[in-house]
């Protein structure tokens, strides 16, 4: 009697764990699928991004831009010339010219009468200290 | 078994028969229970193993069969022939893969040969019918009808439904600049191998086994970044172009080196091809003269002579030499191109590019200081490259006083001008000979592969009489404005029918930018310029590739980010002064 019992709950047990086997495999198959479709458009969208790429290559590249820029720009490659540096800029104006909103210039006009301001050095301070690069005037050197 | 079965209910009641039988076939006193049981065991641990059998094959295919749905799309594309993306060093894409579409047959499936043919160039005019049914006609398995079709054409092949036709999504090698980096990136074959440049390298790095091995289907392979820069390189081509055709010259070449770290940032060689489309790939005219080719550098070598005899100590920049007359070696004759009839110091005959002056410092260091100078330089020796082309230097086999004479001053000794170009690099930039580059290097790993060949010293006064050539000598045409350039020019006279041809030259100049804080070496290769009204009739290299040198600097410099300097002080101040301080 107790192996009767024993075998249908046995039973039991294995039609359960067919079916809930049965489940996850059916689900993992749908999961699988699912997953090699978007592995597919993966692949679609990046072999499509690789055309774009190549294709932007193609228009970004120096001699095609070089053509256009001669047809339809004004600009000129820059000459060694037009280069300075940063330093090289004259000092920013004291505050309290640029404060005088109404008349910058005429504020710093009559802000020049304390010496310290100091918007250009003066030529004749500074070429021991300055490096043999240097220029030896400093404000004429942008308009060049 | 069926008798075992049969007997279980055994009887006294047995016919005589069977008992006979029994008796004759088990013997008279077998047990014939315990057999049973024996029997049924047996039969019960072999039922056993079939089941695990089953079982565990269920389990496996249940295991194994994800990976075979996710095999199932990339069936399309059978051939696995991906590659990685080259890039520039600023991430331009300098070669890619793109899928292309292409027609293939399976002759045995095919039903009617002249339906296909006729459908198939109807679609595609421009197939070869004749070949086309020749093809489709034999009992082959698997012909390729045509690589590379437009997915319009593929439509419409697709509708109609032709039985044993088929497409597969190939990879298809795209190089976007077409032939501005033709030489340096090589170029790959119908099947996508590559069989030149960066592309051969690429495969045997092996990637030619992951192919073999059908692995590379997916584009997940990192990209490669090379050295070069797609700007420079373009500014470098388009100059040579302009040279080429201005001096009718048969071939112009240049380059960039990085010298600090070996980097090859630019490097032409002019004629060149584009990459996509197919061609014959033995025009001896289409070779890379840069690696390919070797060639007598001329007067550039001056620089080895010279740098060799300052390093030795026993020259200075103050020593002279006599070039009074003519050089006379047994039945030889060493000229000058412009003769001075004086004696000259270093620096005049680095300046005025002397042969005898060259011919008698080289003269003074000996045959052998000089053979293991040239050596120590990497002049002697093949030098390779990540590029699978590369030529022997053709070294003299004999090496006699004469040949050092003739090598002093260029001739006579056959380089890669790749190889020149590094041992200039070597010169300039303190005396580190930094092997060439085509990938992207740092300034720590360059100064552990490098190896120091002469003092920093000897290096500053190489670059004090680079920069004094242009200042008063014979690349004064590559004086840009704000760059401080060195320079050294270079005329050869070509070999032609085995002796030294007087009108056929080959000029170069070797180029370092900035002359007090060197960053690049730059070579500009002209081969056979013609005289040009402008040029008053001289073939000479300070007449075409200098000014070709020239321009190319003012074009790559800003590129290179080297910033320009105005007001510079002339060389003596500016690299030998900090020369003598810090002695």
């Amino acid at each position: 009697m107790i192996f009767r019992v024993i075998n249908i709950v046995v039973i039991g047990a294995l039609v359960l764990a067919a079916a809930y086997v049965y489940r996850i495999k059916f689900d993992s198959t749908v999961q699988a699928e699912h997953l090699a479709k978007l592995r597919g458009e993966v692949r679609r969208e990046r072999d499509r991004i690789a055309a774009l790429r190549a294709e932007w290559g193609e228009l970004d590249n120096p001699a095609r831009i070089e053509i256009l820029a001669k047809r339809f720009l004004q600009i000129k490659p820059i000459a060694p010339t037009q280069f300075d540096s940063l330093d090289r800029l004259p000092e920013r104006p004291p505050d309290d010219a640029r404060a005088a909103n109404d008349d910058p210039i005429g504020g710093m006009i009559g802000n020049l009468d304390p010496p310290e301001t100091g918007t250009i050095p003066a030529p004749a301070a500074t070429p021991p200290d300055q490096p043999s690069g240097a220029p030896s005037q400093p404000s004429g050197a942008p308009s060049r | 078994m069926s008798v075992s079965a049969e007997t279980i209910p055994s009887a006294p009641a047995e016919p005589w028969r069977r008992r006979l039988l029994r008796s004759l076939l088990y013997g008279h006193n077998s047990n014939r229970a315990a057999k049973a049981r024996a029997r049924v065991g047996l039969a019960i641990i072999a039922f056993a193993v079939v089941y695990c059998i089953i079982a565990v094959r269920l389990v496996m295919f249940a295991a194994v069969s994800d990976g075979r749905v996710a095999h199932r799309v990339v069936s399309g594309d059978a051939i696995a022939t991906a590659r990685p993306d080259i890039l520039d060093r600023n991430g331009e894409v300098l070669a890619t893969d793109v899928r292309v579409p292409s027609l293939y047959a399976e002759p045995r499936r095919l039903i009617d040969v002249d339906e296909a043919v006729e459908l198939l160039t109807a679609d595609l005019p421009d197939l070869d019918a004749t070949e086309l049914r020749e093809r489709l006609s034999s009992r082959r398995g698997f012909v390729w009808l045509k690589r590379d079709i437009t997915s319009e054409q593929q439509r419409e092949i697709y509708h109609q439904g032709l039985p044993g036709i088929g497409f597969l999504n190939e990879n298809k090698r795209d190089y976007p600049n077409g032939a501005e980096v033709s030489h340096l990136l090589g170029r790959v074959d119908i099947d996508n191998q590559g069989t030149a440049g960066v592309e051969k390298w690429l495969d045997n790095q092996g990637l030619a086994a992951l192919h073999l091995a059908g692995l590379a289907t997916d584009r997940l392979q990192t990209p490669v970044q090379l050295a070069v820069d797609l700007r420079v390189q373009h500014a470098l081509r388009d100059e040579l172009v302009k040279a080429r055709d201005k001096f009718h010259a048969i071939a112009s070449a240049g380059l960039v080196l990085n010298v600090r770290t070996g980097e090859i940032v630019a490097m032409v060689s002019e004629p060149d091809y584009d990459p996509n489309i197919p061609h014959n790939p033995r025009d001896q005219s289409l070779i890379n003269r840069l690696t390919t080719g070797v060639y007598e550098m001329g007067s550039t070598f001056k620089a080895f002579t010279v740098a060799m005899a300052l390093d030795s100590g026993k020259v200075t920049l103050k020593s002279s030499f006599d070039a009074h007359n003519p050089l006379h070696y047994g039945k030889f004759d060493i000229h000058d191109f412009e003769p001075m009839q004086r004696s000259l110091s270093v620096p005049e005959i680095f300046t005025y590019s002397s042969n005898i002056g060259a011919a008698r410092i080289a003269m003074a260091m000996g045959v052998d200081a000089h053979k293991a100078f040239l050596k120590k330089m990497g002049q002697l020796d093949r030098l390779r490259t990540e590029l699978p082309e590369s030529a022997e230097p053709i070294v003299p086999k004999r090496w006699s006083e004469l040949n050092t004479i003739t090598i002093a001053f260029g001739h006579g000794l056959s380089v890669a001008p790749l190889q020149a170009v590094m041992g200039v690099g070597a010169l300039m930039n303190g005396g580190i000979l930094i092997p060439p580059t085509f990938l992207k290097r740092t300034e720590a790993e360059a100064q552990a592969l490098g190896k120091r060949v002469i003092k920093p010293e000897t290096s500053a006064m190489m670059r004090y009489l680079m920069r004094l050539n242009v200042e008063k000598g014979t690349a004064s045409k590559a004086d840009v404005v704000g760059y401080y350039i060195g320079g050294k020019t270079g005329t050869a006279d070509k070999v032609v029918f085995g002796r030294y041809s007087k009108t056929r030259v080959l000029t170069d100049f070797m180029a370092v930018l900035p002359a007090d804080q060197p960053r690049y070496v730059l070579l500009i290769m002209l081969d056979e310029p013609k005289a040009l009204p402008e040029t008053h009739g001289f073939t000479t290299s300070g007449w075409n590739a200098v000014p070709t040198g020239g321009a190319v600097v003012a074009r790559i410099a800003p590129l290179l980010g080297i910033e320009p300097r105005l007001d510079l002080p002339p060389a003596d101040q500016q690299i030998l002064a900090s020369l003598k301080e810090n002695r």
